[in-house]
């Protein structure tokens, strides 16, 4: 290619690049500095840079959310979540990718076909079954509510986090599997000592897809969790909304408190995340 | 293994029998490895769609008189009616017809222009940062950023962005443009609302998008491009004829899991930021099912009826989806 086309195609990749990345974070570069102004400033000016710094929004407001409490009942959720994911979906991927017994594949086409399934199809029902269980209800505990929120989120992140492990074993080499038998290793130990940890990338993926889903799920949690002091950040940060109108400044402070912790999560995972993802997808 | 199974029940002698059995049994302790998964799917996942499905053709209070297991129906909370819920809001109440109906054009509109939007906006931007411009890695994480964000947070700074004194408004006024605004907010403007929300549903899956796209040019064999550009192709051509035709099966991918995050969770999305409105534009069926089921027009039966309703058109959208590209490629 000549130098000169060369450098026009790379100008125009740069320009439209920066335009790109400039149009999908400034959502979150307004939400931080609209968090450290008046609200009279919010509503007037459009800069980016406040006048004046004001910290005390913020930390106003870290305290009305009650930060700790709701982050450690956030947490909660999500680790057990997608721990539950990883554990459940892993190895059922291993048995449905390595192992052989009737009826495999029939099972598994009916897992994918459960991705059809609109989420909201589900909604009523899961509700009537969790009050009959007793996990909601007058005489639910922390505990049952939570297990009420935790395992249809599992159960619901099952077909995709399935797939993505089935994949991956799958395209692994099966001679490790014959080696391992032969030396005497059983099933769950070739799973356990041998494939899983070759899995880190679609681990990784399958763990950021639901932390970021998990952490910012609304509606269900909002329809199980019927206790104020059991909510996740999300569900405070809408509770914090009834008692102000419109503070813009708090409701933004609120926000990026909110969405902290997942930012650093995904800047964390971000290298194996989009690894794993694309290994799953593209030969799948 | 079906053999296996047929011989055993032929075996004569009793410990010859159990031996059989043991190892037909071993041949399938794979089954164990799904085990948790299937019984977690038995009851969160077969059970209330059976549920759903049955409830589809009763009309219910919600509190007390039905139950699947044991199957009860108790009068006066609980009464069999057949298809009237289908017919309820297919044509028999003229009202919740015509919303019905609306609903599904507003979702056709999100399925059609969150899609193409996604595809048209990720392409180029995946064939930029293929280019290895400076400060890719960069550029690549800021892109990245809208992932993080399928929750109530961002929502309320798009909000923002829309308000009639917004971020939107005042930068087409900045611009000179302040006569296409929209006086009332864009999310409180009948006919801009839906737009609105495509917007933000395509700004957050555009990065994914990306992510697969970026993939699939990595696979792409840079000679193919030398030999075309020697045959005289230029860069529309190789695009064209090589770059789009080998990303299909991406771009497959990319379609169906956008079909699917927008029937799955853009009812989340718009109860957070119009909750079906102004005066109903926004309302999709997704948010329809919710309002039957949790909002203030409560019937379960209805509800579940046009879920399922839902459910079919998904089922047949993905098929044709797949017929269509598989015949393609």
């Amino acid at each position: 290619m000549p130098l000169a086309r060369r450098n026009i195609s790379s100008i125009v990749a740069f320009v439209l690049l920066a335009l790109y990345a400039l149009a999908s974070c400034y959502p979150f570069l307004w939400m931080i500095s609209a968090a450290l102004k008046s609200n009279q400033e919010v509503l007037i000016s459009r800069s980016l840079i406040p006048q004046v710094l004001r910290f005390d929004i913020l930390t106003e407001t870290w305290n009305k959310l009650e930060f700790w409490t709701y982050f450690v009942n956030s947490t909660v959720i999500t680790l057990c979540s997608v721990v539950g994911i990883v554990f459940i979906y892993s190895l059922a991927g291993y048995g449905f990718a390595k192992t052989h017994f009737w009826g495999r594949d029939a099972l598994f086409l009916g897992f994918v076909a459960l991705l059809l399934i609109p989420s909201v199809t589900v909604l009523i029902p899961l509700v009537q079954l969790l009050r009959s269980l007793g996990f909601i209800g007058r005489e639910a505990t922390q505990f049952s509510t939570y297990s009420g929120v935790v395992l249809p989120i599992i159960n619901g992140a099952g077909p995709l986090a399935l797939f993505l492990f089935r994949n991956f074993f799958r395209e692994m080499p099966h001679d490790l599997h014959d080696a391992a038998r032969v030396d005497g290793c059983s099933e769950a130990g070739i799973y356990a000592r041998i494939y899983l940890p070759l899995a880190t990338p679609v681990i990784a993926t399958v763990s950021i897809l639901n932390i970021i889903g998990v952490w910012n799920a609304f509606i269900w949690p909002s329809i199980v969790i019927n206790k104020d002091a059991w909510f996740t950040l999300p569900l405070k940060l809408k509770d914090l909304d009834l008692q102000l109108v419109t503070q813009w400044n708090v409701r933004m402070a609120g926000s990026l408190i909110t969405l902290v912790p997942v930012i650093i999560v995904f800047l964390l995972l971000q290298r194996y995340y989009i690894r794993g993802l694309t290994a799953g997808a593209i030969k799948g | 293994m079906r053999q296996a199974k047929l011989r055993t029940t032929q075996a004569a002698a009793p410990v010859r029998k159990r031996s059989r059995w043991l190892a037909v049994a071993h041949a399938n302790s794979g089954v164990l490895f799904v085990l948790p998964a299937v019984l977690l799917f038995l009851v969160f996942g077969l059970y209330p769609v059976i549920y759903s499905f049955v409830l589809s053709f009763f009309r219910w209070n919600g509190f007390s008189g039905f139950s699947i297991l044991p199957f009860a129906c108790v009068a006066p909370t609980c009464s069999f009616v057949g298809f009237d819920n289908f017919k309820e809001f297919l044509f028999a109440n003229p009202i919740t017809a015509g919303m019905f109906r609306q609903a599904i054009w507003r979702d056709m509109f999100l399925l059609t222009t969150v899609t193409g939007g996604t595809i048209v906006l990720a392409l180029p931007i995946a064939l930029a940062l293929n280019q290895g411009v400076r400060g890719q890695s960069l550029f690549r994480m800021l892109i990245m950023l809208p992932m993080v964000t399928a929750g109530i947070a961002v929502y309320y700074v798009w909000t923002f962005i829309y308000q009639p004194d917004g971020l939107l408004n005042s930068v087409l006024q900045m611009v000179g443009l302040g006569a296409i605004g929209a006086k009332q907010g864009w999310l409180g403007t009948s006919s801009l609302a839906l737009p609105s929300v495509a917007v933000v549903l395509i700004w957050s899956s555009v990065p994914a998008a990306v992510i697969f796209y970026l993939a699939g040019l990595q696979t792409i064999n840079a000679e193919l491009y030398e030999a075309a550009r020697l045959d005289g192709a230029n860069s529309w051509h190789l695009l064209l004829h090589i770059t789009w035709p080998l990303l299909l099966p991406i771009t497959i991918i990319i379609v169906i899991s956008t079909l699917n995050a927008i029937i799955q969770s853009s009812y989340q999305t718009i109860y957070l930021m119009t909750n079906g409105g102004p005066a109903g534009s926004t309302t999709t069926t997704g948010l329809m099912v919710f309002n039957y089921g949790f909002g203030d027009q409560r019937d379960l039966g209805v509800a579940s009826a046009m879920a399922w309703m839902l459910f079919l058109a998904l089922a047949v959208i993905t098929m044709v989806n797949l017929r269509v590209f598989r015949s393609r490629t």
